[in-house]
């Protein structure tokens, strides 16, 4: 149903010239994962989800939409560094292992046991 | 005078088929090849007596919607009905567990400024409660649904 109800913002997207991915979430919701070719078309797209849907409150439609610059920056997240952390602490968080957050910043780190408050972090996703 | 009537009904017929133009045969080729033209993929038009029956499953709405739209504008074809499907979506796994999937928000939330919204995930599917001013709201909807998350239960408040 809810491909019917966003009918439109699919539309849109197509002439846009934005990649998606349809797959069904909790319930029957219509989960959008996509790259928009600039932060204009995905802002035109996110207008028109308010357009259908105001204020985003149906709860039907997950729009996860990336632009062009974000993807090639490889879905790495930055994470700060507290007091207490550990690598496989942070990773859990995650859902990644310690040795990817490892292997992501051999740059800043020496040694995978020793990390510091306010480290930035690079965590691929 | 028997044969004369025959060929006169057989000159009679092919006048009338010549007057009402393009054959269904002709009309199904023409909108197959509107439908190539246009790049719709997955979709078979049969034609009869004018109206094109369009046919297929194809991956999305807006697929089907395009088809109708190109048979719609072949010479001769009276009306369209469509029968096109769309495939069934693969079901969304979470991005990550629960506890991961509520941290990396609240990280990216805060990130955004967005400070007054508040989410807690159970079995996948986030719940955001709080409320941010009306300037941020979007933009916080936004970082809650890039996270890779199946569901959203939005009672965010937008404030002034």
């Amino acid at each position: 149903m809810s491909q019917e109800k966003y009918q439109t913002l699919l539309e849109l997207a197509n002439q846009n010239g934005t990649t998606y991915e349809l797959t069904e979430g909790d319930n029957g919701t219509l989960v959008v994962t996509g790259t928009a070719p600039s932060a204009e078309a995905k802002q035109a797209l996110w207008d028109e989800y308010n357009r259908i849907d105001p204020d985003f409150k149906s709860g039907d439609l997950i729009l996860n939409l990336s632009t062009g610059a974000d993807a090639a920056g490889g879905g790495v997240h930055t994470y700060t560094v507290e007091s207490g952390d550990n690598l496989s602490k942070i990773g859990k968080q995650y859902g990644v292992e310690w040795k990817a957050i490892w292997d992501h910043n051999r740059d800043i780190l020496k040694d995978p046991d020793k990390i510091y408050p306010g480290q930035e972090l690079k965590i691929p996703m | 005078m028997k044969v004369k009537f025959l060929t006169f009904l057989t000159l009679a017929a092919v006048m009338l088929m010549i007057g009402c133009g393009k054959s269904d045969a002709d009309l199904a080729k023409a909108v197959n090849d509107k439908l190539a033209a246009d790049k719709v993929v997955g979709v078979t038009a049969a034609v009869t007596g004018g109206v094109a029956t369009l046919t297929g499953e194809v991956a999305d709405i807006t697929v089907k919607t395009k088809a109708e739209a190109a048979a719609k504008t072949v010479e001769g074809i009276k009306s369209v009905t469509n029968n096109v499907t769309t495939k069934p979506i693969p079901v969304a796994t979470p991005a990550a567990p629960d506890p991961a999937l509520t941290g990396k928000i609240t990280e990216n939330l805060k990130k955004a400024g967005c400070t007054g919204a508040n989410v807690t995930v159970v079995n996948g599917v986030v719940t955001v409660l709080g409320e941010v001013s009306a300037a941020k709201y979007q933009e916080c909807v936004q970082v809650i649904m890039q996270a890779g998350i199946t569901g959203l239960k939005n009672e965010l408040k937008k404030g002034s």
